[in-house]
C-alpha cells in the first residue's frame, strides 16, 4: 500500500513536470514591445502602409535625399561651393579628394540599399496580401522607390550607360535579405543590366497603380508626399533621359503632361508661395514627388536646408556663374540672396527657406518642370524642334515673363535645353549627371570665397563616378572597386 | 531530459524497495555545525567497535544507520572534534548532533550552492567563500566593496567613491567581450537569480545589489569552475556568486545590535595629479603664451581676458567635502527545533565627499523555517530595502560633473561672487561660458538627480522526505525592483540652458520570479561499503519582466526655482514606455559518487532554452564532469608527519554566458516610433540572427589543496584553463543586404569571437599563533590570470587605444612611444619605428606598438587578525599588479595645448624650461607644442597600474569577559574604530590619479574614493 502510494504521488511529480516542460515553447516566445517580428510585421493592408510610410521616412533620411544627394548633385558640378567658412562637412567632394572611405559615398551606397530592403520586404510580404486597389498602389509605391534608389545607385557608382553600358553597376537584389540569407555575397550587375531592373520596376509600379479614382480609392493620388500613378513615369522618364534612349523618355514624360494632371504655377507670385511653403503640395502643383518633413518628424538640423542657410550651418553657396545666368526678371533669381557669409559677399541659396521654422521644406526629389524640359530634350533629340522649344519656353517663359522666348535650332537647342535645365533645378542635385550622362567636360567656376577647389573636370576624371565603399569591399570580396580608386 | 528524469525515478523506487528490506532497527538523526547550526553533509557515522556498517550524512546531515539501543555511535569529519553518543531506547528520537569546530575557520567543510549542500571533501569544483562576520560592519554600501581582496581570483573594481556605485566584478578574468555587464558574474540570494547592474535610466550610477545589507548576509560562496558552474547552464560562464542570508537558530533568542558612526574624506591624490595652484596655472598660462610667441603686451590682453589677475580659487577643495557614515542594524534570532526565525532591521546613510552625493537605505530581512512534521518542512525568507540616493553627474562626459569639474576648471574662474553668492554668470572666461564645466556649486544647488529604489526578494521553499532517500524541494522566489527617478536641470546655469530648464520623470520596474522543482536522491549502494550516490534531477523556470517609462518637458518658470516637477513645465517633449522580458527554463541533473570520502566523481549537466537565444538555437546542453581524491584519507599518506591533509580534484565542463545578449539580440524586427505626414511608419530595423546563441565556454582546473600542522597552515592551489568561444561580435555584411546604413546599427551580431582565460590562485590561510590569550590569523591570496584573444570577426587591427588582435589581451593598450623631451628645445620627442631607432618630433608618423594592457596580472589580498585577550586588531590588503592605466583626458590636463580650457595637473611644473634641462615634461606651448601634438596620447600617459592598498585597519575590544555587563543581562558588547583606505603604494611618480581604474584601465575623471574613520559597537542581549 505504502509504495503504491509513493508511486502514484510519484506519478503526479512526473506528471507536473511534463506539463510545465511541454508549455515551455510559448514560455520561450518574448517579444519586443516596441517592434514586431519582421515576418509578421505586413499581414494586413494597415501594416503595408505603415511600412511604406517607414520606407519613405528613410529615403529622406540626410545620407540620401534629405541632404547629401542633392548637395552632391550641385557641388560635383557648377551650380555651388563650399565657402572657406565652414563647418568642415563636404571638403572633400569640393576639391575633387574623395576616396573609398568617404562617409557621403559611403552613406548613398548603404543607405540606399537600406531603403531597397524595405522596398523588397513591401514588395514580397505585400503581393502575399489579397489584391486591392489600395494594396496595389502601396506596392506599386515600393516597386517606384526600388527603382528609384537603383536609378540613384547606378548613377553615382556606376559608368554612365552611353559610355559603357557594359560597366560594372550595383549589385541587384530583389528580395528581403531575411528571405535571401545573410550569407549572400553578390556581385554588381552591369550597368545596362541595372538599368533594366529598374525600368520593370517603374513599369511594374505603373501597372499596379490604380488609376485615379478606379475602385474608389485616391490612395495616395494627390498628395506628393507619396508616389503616385504618373509620378512613377516622371522617375522612369528621367532613367531613359539618363539612359540615352530619347524615344522612351519622351514616352514616358508625354504620359505625365497628358494624363499626370500636373500644373506649373502661372505666375512669379504663385511660384514664390509654392516655395515658402513647407507643407506638402496636395495640388499637383509643380512637385510631383516631395518627401515629408513636419514639425514633428524632420530630419532638424541636418537637412538640405540647413547646409544653404545662414541660421544653419550655412557652409555651401551658389556659384557667381549661376546667379549671373539669370535675368535680372527670372523669379527664380528671387530663391538665391545677395547676402554674405564670414564678412564676404556671397549668395545665399534660400530655395528652401523654412529651416528656422519647426515645420521644414518638404524634400523635394522629382518636380513636374523637370518632366517638361525631359520632353523637351528627348523632342530635340529626336527631331522634333518646334515641340522642344515649345516645352522649353514653356518653362522658360512661365519663369521669366519678360523673356521673349527660345527659337534656337540644332546644337545651340540642346545647350539651351542643358541651361534652362540648371537654371530650374539649381539645387535639386541633378546638374551633375547633366554631364556624367552625355560625358561633358566641364569648369567648375573659381570663387574669391571658396575652400580650395577643383577647376576643371575632364571627360576621363575618376571621380565623375564615386568610389565603392571600403566597408562594402571588406565585407563582400565579390564587388570590385571603380577605376581609379585603387583596390 | 524527461527520460533522463524518469530513469532517475524509476530507479529510485526500484532501489527505495531495496533498501526498505534490509533488517534491524532503524536509526535517523541529524547533523549540525555547533557554530551555526547548518547541516554538515559527508560526516561519517559508525557504531563504535563496528569494522562494518558505517554510513555517512547526506546533503541535509541527516543520516539513517541500524543499531541497536545502548550501542555507541560515533560521529567524525575532518576540522571537527569527533563526538560519541549513546543510542536511546525504546522510539525516543535520537538528539540533534552538534559537531564542534576543531581548528577555526580554516578548513570549509560544506559547499553550498543553489542546488544543495556537498560536504567539502567530496566537492570537486573550484570554490572560496566567505563568511559574513568578515563582511559586516564596514562602511560599505555595495557587496562589491566588501568582497575586493577577500578571495582569489575574484576582482572588483571599485573605480568610484559615489556610494552606491555599481561595481565591475570578474571572476577568472574577462569572460565576455560585449559589454561591461556581459562580463558579470551571476549573483544568486537564497536560491534566487537576482536581477544585478545598474538599473536606473539617468542616474549617474546605481547597483541593484546595494539594497542588500552586508550584515544580513551568513555566507558568499564564489563558485569558478566548469563543476561548480555548468548546472548554472547558460549563465555560469562568468562565475557564480551565492549569497546566504541569515538564518535563525533553535536555542535562546539572540538580539544584537551595531550602531557604527564615522567620517569619510577623500582618499589623497597621488603627488603628481595634485592640480595647479592658482599661481602655478598662471606661470603655465603665462609660459604658454610666451612660448607661442606672444609679446609681453599680448600676454598681458589675454591674462586679463581669462581673469588671471584675481586670487584664483582651489576646484578640487570646492567640490569636495567631509563625509559622514553612519549604520544602526539590530536582529533577533531564535526559535526551535520545530520553528526558527531571523529577523533584522538596518538602516544605512553615507554622505559622500562630493557635492550633493549621497545615499541613505533602510532594509529589513526575515527568514523562518519551520518543520510541519517528520515529512514536511517550510522557509519562508522576505528581503525589502529602500535606498534614496543622490546620484549628481559625475566623470568626464558632462559639462555639469562636479567631480571632473576639479580638474577642468581654471582656477581663475571663481565660484563665488564678491558678495560672497554663488556665480552664476555664463559670460566671459573668468566666469562659467558655455562648452566648458559649469559652476558645480550652482548646479549642486539648483539641480536634482534623484533615485528611489526599492527592492522586494521573497522566497519560499517547501521540503519533502518522500521516504528516507528521496526528498522534493519546492522553490519559488520573486524579486521585484521598482526605481523611480527625478532629474531636474534648472534653466539658469547649464545643460538646460537653453531649454529653460529640463525635467525628468523616470519610473522602472524589474519583476523576476523563478520557480525550481527538485528530487533529490540518496543511494547506498548495498554491495560495496561505503559508496554512496548523491544523485538530482530539477527543472527550474524563470522570467523577468522590465517596464519602463520616461516623461521629459522642457520651459521652466525661471522665477519658481521649487517646481521641478514634470508637469510644470510649458512644453512636453517626451514620453516613452516599454517592456522588455527574458525567460529561461531547464532540466538539470547532478550526481555524485563518493566511496569513503576518499574518492569522489561528480557530473551534472543542463539543458535549457531562453527567449534570448535564437530561434534555431533555443535549447542549448552544459555538463560538466568533475573527480576529487582525498589522499589524506589513504593509508600511504599515514607514513608521513608533514602534511595533515591532501586533496587533489580536477573538473572539465562547458558552460555558457546569457548576458552577452540583450533581450530580444536575435530577434529580426520592424519598429516603430516615427511619423511619415504624421502617419505610422514601419521599418525593418533590427537585423536579428536567428542563429544566435549564448557565449560558451570550456573550462578546466586542477588543484590541490593541502594542509600543514594539524590543518592550522592550508594552502589551495588552483590553475585553470577556460577556452571562450562563441564571443559575440558584430560582423560586417554586404551594404546590399541593407544593415550597413548609418540609420541602424551596422552589421550583424555573430557567434565569432574566442579568447582564452589562463591563470592560477593560491591562497593560503594560517593560525602562526595560537594560545590561549593569543592568536594571530593570516589569509593570503593572489592570482594570476592572462587573457589572449584566440580569434576575431575582423582582422587585427586599432580598436580605440587598444590593439585587438589574435595573441594579445582584450585590453592591449596601442600607442606611440614617448622618448621625452629634447633637452635642446624642449620639444617632446617620439620614437618613429617600433624598434626604437630613430625619432621625431612629428607625432603622426611615428609607429605605435602594442604597450601592455589595462587588466591586471596579478591580484592579491592579505588580512590579518590579531587577538589578545578581548582585543583585536585586523588589518586588510589589497594588490593588483602588471597592468597601464591611461587617463581619458591626459591630452586635456598636461602641456600647453589647452591650458585655456582646463587647469593642468601640477606635475606639468617639471615642464621644460631652460636648454640643457632633463625632464619628461616638454615645454609649455599655447595650442601644443610639437606641432599641436605633446599631449596626445602615447606611451607617456600609459602609467603603471600597480598599486597596494591598505583597505581596511581595525581594532576592537570584546567585553564579554567582564561580569558586569554580563550583570547587565549583555551577551556581549564589542566595541571598535575603523578605518578604509588609510594608505596607497603606487609605483609610478607620474600618475596623476587613483590607480583603481575601470576594467577599461581609462580613468574618467570620476568620483575619488573616499578614506572612512568610524567607530562602532556591537551589542547582544
Amino acid at each position: 500500500m505504502y509504495n503504491m502510494k509513493i508511486n502514484k504521488t510519484l506519478y503526479y511529480l512526473l506528471a507536473a513536470t511534463m506539463l510545465t516542460s511541454s508549455c515551455k515553447k510559448d514560455f520561450l516566445d518574448e517579444k519586443p514591445s516596441n517592434a514586431v517580428v519582421v515576418t509578421d510585421a505586413i499581414k494586413t493592408s494597415n501594416d503595408l502602409a505603415d511600412a511604406v510610410n517607414g520606407m519613405y521616412n528613410l529615403s529622406k533620411a540626410t545620407t540620401f535625399f534629405g541632404r547629401d544627394i542633392p548637395v552632391l548633385g550641385d557641388l560635383l558640378a557648377d551650380n555651388t561651393y563650399v565657402n572657406v567658412t565652414n563647418s568642415g562637412r563636404y571638403l572633400v567632394e569640393n576639391n575633387y579628394t574623395y576616396i573609398a572611405t568617404t562617409a557621403e559615398a559611403s552613406n548613398i551606397f548603404s543607405q540606399g540599399y537600406y531603403i531597397i530592403l524595405q522596398a523588397n520586404r513591401i514588395i514580397y510580404e505585400g503581393l502575399k496580401l489579397p489584391s486591392s486597389a489600395s494594396n496595389n498602389q502601396l506596392i506599386g509605391e515600393a516597386y517606384a522607390m526600388r527603382g528609384l534608389c537603383y536609378l540613384e545607385l547606378v548613377n553615382w557608382f556606376g559608368a554612365p550607360f552611353a559610355l559603357n553600358p557594359n560597366a560594372d553597376g550595383v549589385p541587384i537584389i530583389t528580395q528581403p535579405s531575411y528571405v535571401t540569407g545573410f550569407s549572400l555575397k553578390l556581385s554588381r550587375s552591369k550597368v545596362s543590366e541595372v538599368y533594366a531592373r529598374l525600368i520593370t520596376d517603374l513599369d511594374s509600379a505603373y501597372a499596379l497603380m490604380p488609376a485615379n479614382g478606379t475602385n474608389g480609392t485616391t490612395l495616395h493620388a494627390t498628395n506628393s508626399d507619396y508616389i503616385a500613378k504618373y509620378a512613377t513615369k516622371a522617375i522612369q522618364s528621367r532613367a531613359y533621359l539618363y539612359k540615352g534612349d530619347y524615344a522612351n523618355a519622351l514616352t514616358a514624360a508625354k504620359l505625365v503632361i497628358d494624363n499626370g494632371g500636373y500644373t506649373l504655377a502661372q505666375t512669379p507670385a504663385a511660384f514664390s508661395a509654392f516655395w515658402t511653403s513647407p507643407t506638402a503640395t496636395t495640388t499637383k502643383l509643380e512637385t510631383i514627388l516631395e518627401l515629408n518633413q513636419n514639425a514633428s518628424s524632420n530630419i532638424g538640423n541636418t537637412g538640405l536646408d540647413a547646409i544653404f542657410s545662414q541660421s544653419g550651418y550655412g557652409d555651401i553657396q551658389a556659384t557667381n556663374d549661376l546667379y549671373n545666368s539669370y535675368s535680372a526678371t527670372d523669379s527664380r533669381k528671387t530663391l538665391m540672396i545677395n547676402g554674405s557669409r564670414g564678412g564676404a559677399q556671397a549668395y545665399i541659396i534660400n530655395k528652401f527657406s523654412n529651416y528656422t521654422n519647426t515645420d521644414k521644406d518638404e524634400t523635394k526629389v522629382i518636380r513636374y518642370a523637370e518632366v517638361i524640359l525631359t520632353a523637351a530634350e528627348s523632342y530635340a533629340r529626336t527631331g522634333d524642334e518646334p515641340n522642344a522649344l515649345k516645352y522649353l519656353n514653356m518653362i522658360a517663359q512661365l519663369r521669366d515673363p519678360s523673356f521673349g522666348g527660345f527659337a534656337s535650332t540644332g546644337a545651340q537647342l540642346i545647350t539651351d535645353i542643358l541651361n534652362e535645365r540648371r537654371k530650374e533645378l539649381a539645387f535639386e542635385g541633378l546638374r551633375f549627371f547633366d554631364f556624367t550622362r552625355l560625358n561633358l567636360a566641364f569648369t567648375r567656376p573659381a570663387q574669391p570665397q571658396a575652400y580650395p577647389s577643383y577647376p576643371t573636370v575632364s571627360q576621363t576624371d575618376i571621380r565623375r563616378i564615386l568610389p565603392i565603399p571600403q566597408a562594402e569591399r571588406d565585407a563582400n570580396i565579390n564587388i570590385t572597386q571603380n577605376p581609379g580608386y585603387g583596390n | 531530459m524527461r527520460k533522463i528524469l524518469l530513469i532517475f525515478l524509476l530507479l529510485g523506487m526500484g532501489l527505495t524497495q531495496h533498501a526498505l528490506a534490509q533488517g534491524g532497527k532503524k536509526v535517523t538523526g541529524k547533523i549540525v555545525n555547533a557554530d551555526d547550526g547548518t547541516p554538515i553533509p559527508g560526516v561519517s557515522v559508525k557504531v563504535e567497535g563496528a569494522k562494518t556498517g558505517g554510513v555517512m550524512t547526506d546533503v541535509e546531515g541527516s543520516f539513517i544507520i541500524v543499531a541497536n539501543p545502548g550501542q555507541k555511535l560515533v560521529f567524525s569529519y575532518v576540522g571537527f572534534t569527533p563526538q560519541t553518543l549513546e543510542v536511546p531506547a525504546g522510539n525516543f528520537p535520537f538528539p540533534m548532533v552538534r559537531l564542534k569546530t576543531s581548528s577555526k575557520e580554516l578548513v570549509e567543510v560544506v559547499v553550498r550552492d543553489t542546488y544543495g549542500s556537498h560536504a567539502a571533501k567530496a566537492f570537486t569544483g573550484s570554490e572560496v567563500s566567505v563568511k559574513g562576520a568578515a563582511i559586516e560592519n564596514k562602511p560599505y554600501s555595495t557587496i562589491g566593496q566588501a568582497l575586493q581582496g577577500q578571495m582569489a581570483g575574484v576582482t572588483v573594481t571599485l573605480n568610484s567613491g559615489q556610494p552606491g556605485a555599481n561595481n565591475q566584478i570578474r571572476i577568472r578574468g574577462i569572460n565576455s567581450i560585449t559589454s561591461q555587464d556581459a562580463a558579470q558574474p551571476l549573483f544568486v540570494i537564497d536560491g534566487m537569480f537576482v536581477t544585478t547592474g545598474n538599473l536606473a535610466q539617468n542616474a549617474s550610477t546605481s547597483n541593484a545589489l546595494s539594497g542588500l545589507n552586508n550584515d544580513d548576509i551568513e555566507n558568499i560562496t564564489v563558485l569558478k569552475d566548469a563543476a561548480a558552474t555548468a548546472i548554472y547552464g547558460s549563465r555560469g560562464s562568468n562565475g557564480v556568486i551565492v549569497i546566504t542570508t541569515k538564518k535563525g537558530r533553535s536555542g535562546k533568542t539572540q538580539v544584537r545590535a551595531d550602531a557604527e558612526y564615522g567620517t569619510s574624506a577623500n582618499m589623497p591624490l597621488p603627488k603628481a595629479g595634485v592640480m595647479a595652484s592658482p599661481a602655478q596655472y598662471r606661470e603655465l598660462f603665462n609660459e604658454a603664451f610666451k612660448n607661442y610667441g606672444y609679446t609681453d603686451a599680448q600676454i598681458a590682453t589675454v591674462d586679463s581676458t581669462y581673469a588671471l589677475n584675481s586670487a584664483g580659487n582651489d576646484w578640487y577643495d570646492l567640490v569636495t567635502r567631509n563625509g559622514t557614515q553612519q549604520q544602526y542594524n539590530i536582529s533577533l534570532s531564535g526559535g526551535d527545533e520545530k520553528t526558527r526565525y531571523f529577523s533584522s532591521a538596518g538602516f544605512f546613510n553615507q554622505n559622500a565627499t562630493i557635492l550633493k552625493s549621497n545615499i541613505r537605505r533602510i532594509s529589513g530581512l526575515l527568514n523562518i523555517e519551520h518543520n510541519i512534521n517528520k515529512q514536511f518542512s517550510v522557509q519562508t525568507g522576505l528581503n525589502f530595502s529602500n535606498i534614496q540616493q543622490n546620484t549628481p553627474l559625475a566623470g568626464s562626459a558632462y559639462f555639469g560633473s562636479a567631480s571632473s569639474s576639479a580638474f577642468f576648471l581654471r582656477p581663475f574662474q571663481l565660484a563665488y561672487n564678491a558678495d560672497g553668492s554663488v556665480n552664476s554668470s555664463i559670460v566671459g572666461n573668468g566666469n562659467f561660458p558655455n562648452s566648458g564645466n559649469y559652476n558645480p556649486l550652482y548646479i549642486a544647488d539648483h539641480d536634482k538627480r534623484l533615485l528611489s529604489q526599492t527592492r522586494i526578494l521573497g522566497n519560499e521553499t517547501v521540503k519533502w522526505t518522500i521516504w528516507d532517500q528521496l526528498k522534493y524541494t519546492g522553490y519559488v522566489s520573486i524579486d521585484l525592483q521598482s526605481l523611480e527617478e527625478t532629474t531636474f536641470l534648472n534653466p539658469t546655469v547649464g545643460d538646460a540652458l537653453s531649454l529653460n530648464g529640463s525635467g525628468r520623470s523616470q519610473y522602472t520596474r524589474f519583476f523576476n520570479w523563478l520557480v525550481r522543482n527538485q528530487l533529490d536522491y540518496r543511494y547506498k549502494i548495498p554491495s560495496l561499503e561505503d559508496v554512496y550516490v548523491d544523485a538530482a534531477v530539477g527543472y527550474e523556470a524563470q522570467r523577468s519582466t522590465n517596464y519602463y517609462n520616461n516623461a521629459y518637458s522642457t520651459g521652466y518658470p525661471a522665477t519658481q526655482p521649487d517646481l521641478t516637477a514634470v508637469g510644470v513645465a510649458a512644453t512636453p517633449t517626451t514620453a516613452s514606455q516599454l517592456f522588455s522580458n527574458f525567460t529561461y527554463a531547464g532540466l538539470y541533473g547532478k550526481a555524485n559518487v563518493n566511496f569513503k570520502s576518499r574518492y569522489s566523481l561528480s557530473g551534472s549537466i543542463r539543458r535549457e532554452g531562453s527567449s534570448r537565444f535564437g530561434g534555431n538555437n533555443q535549447y542549448g546542453t552544459f555538463w560538466s564532469v568533475g573527480g576529487a581524491w582525498n589522499i589524506d584519507q589513504e593509508k600511504f599518506f599515514m607514513d608521513q608527519s608533514i602534511l595533515t591533509g591532501l586533496k587533489l580534484r580536477s573538473s572539465y565542463g562547458t558552460t555558457g554566458n546569457a548576458n552577452a545578449l540583450n533581450n530580444y539580440t536575435w530577434r529580426p524586427t520592424a519598429g516603430y516610433g516615427f511619423n511619415y505626414n504624421l502617419a505610422n511608419g514601419q521599418d525593418y530595423n533590427t537585423i536579428g540572427n536567428t542563429n544566435l546563441k549564448w557565449e560558451s565556454s570550456k573550462k578546466f582546473d586542477i588543484g590541490l589543496d593541502l594542509g600543514f600542522f594539524n590543518d592550522r597552515l592550508a594552502v589551495e592551489v588552483d590553475y585553470y584553463n577556460n577556452k571562450i568561444d562563441g564571443l559575440i561580435q558584430t560582423v560586417r555584411l554586404p551594404m546590399e543586404l541593407g544593415f550597413a546604413s548609418t540609420s541602424v546599427t551596422s552589421g550583424q551580431p555573430q557567434n565569432i569571437g574566442a579568447m582564452t582565460n589562463r591563470g592560477y590562485e593560491i591562497t593560503i590561510k594560517g593560525l602562526p599563533i595560537q594560545t590561549r590569550d593569543f592568536t594571530w590569523s593570516v589569509n593570503f591570496n593572489v592570482a594570476k590570470n592572462t587573457n589572449k584573444m584566440t580569434k576575431l570577426a575582423t582582422a587585427d587591427a586599432p580598436n580605440g587605444n587598444y590593439w585587438l588582435g589574435v595573441g594579445y589581451s582584450y585590453y592591449t593598450w596601442y600607442a606611440r612611444q614617448y622618448k621625452g623631451v629634447n633637452p635642446d628645445n624642449g620639444n617632446a620627442l617620439w620614437w618613429y619605428d617600433a624598434g626604437k631607432t630613430k625619432d621625431t618630433t612629428n607625432y603622426s608618423p611615428a609607429a605605435r606598438v602594442q604597450y601592455g594592457h589595462a587588466d591586471p596580472t596579478f591580484t592579491s589580498g592579505l588580512s590579518n587578525t590579531l587577538t589578545y585577550k578581548g582585543i583585536s586588531l585586523t588589518f586588510d590588503f589589497y594588490g593588483s599588479f602588471g597592468n597601464r592605466i591611461n587617463d581619458n583626458w591626459s591630452y586635456y590636463l598636461n602641456d600647453g595645448a589647452y591650458i585655456t580650457g582646463s587647469n593642468k595637473y601640477s606635475y606639468n611644473m617639471k615642464r621644460w624650461t631652460t636648454k640643457g634641462q632633463i625632464t619628461d615634461v616638454p615645454k609649455m606651448v599655447y595650442g601644443g607644442g610639437s606641432s599641436s601634438s605633446s599631449s596626445s596620447f602615447s606611451t607617456r600617459f600609459l602609467y603603471k597600474g600597480d598599486f597596494i592598498r591598505l583597505k581596511n585597519v581595525a581594532l576592537g575590544y570584546d567585553f564579554k569577559n567582564i561580569s558586569l555587563f554580563k550583570k547587565a543581562g549583555l551577551s556581549k558588547l564589542y566595541l571598535y574604530g575603523r578605518a578604509t583606505n588609510l594608505w596607497t603604494k603606487i609605483f609610478d611618480d607620474r600618475l596623476p590619479f587613483d590607480p583603481e581604474t575601470a576594467v577599461t584601465g581609462v580613468f574618467n575623471e570620476e568620483v575619488p574614493q573616499v578614506r572612512t574613520f568610524t567607530v562602532g559597537v556591537n551589542v547582544g542581549f
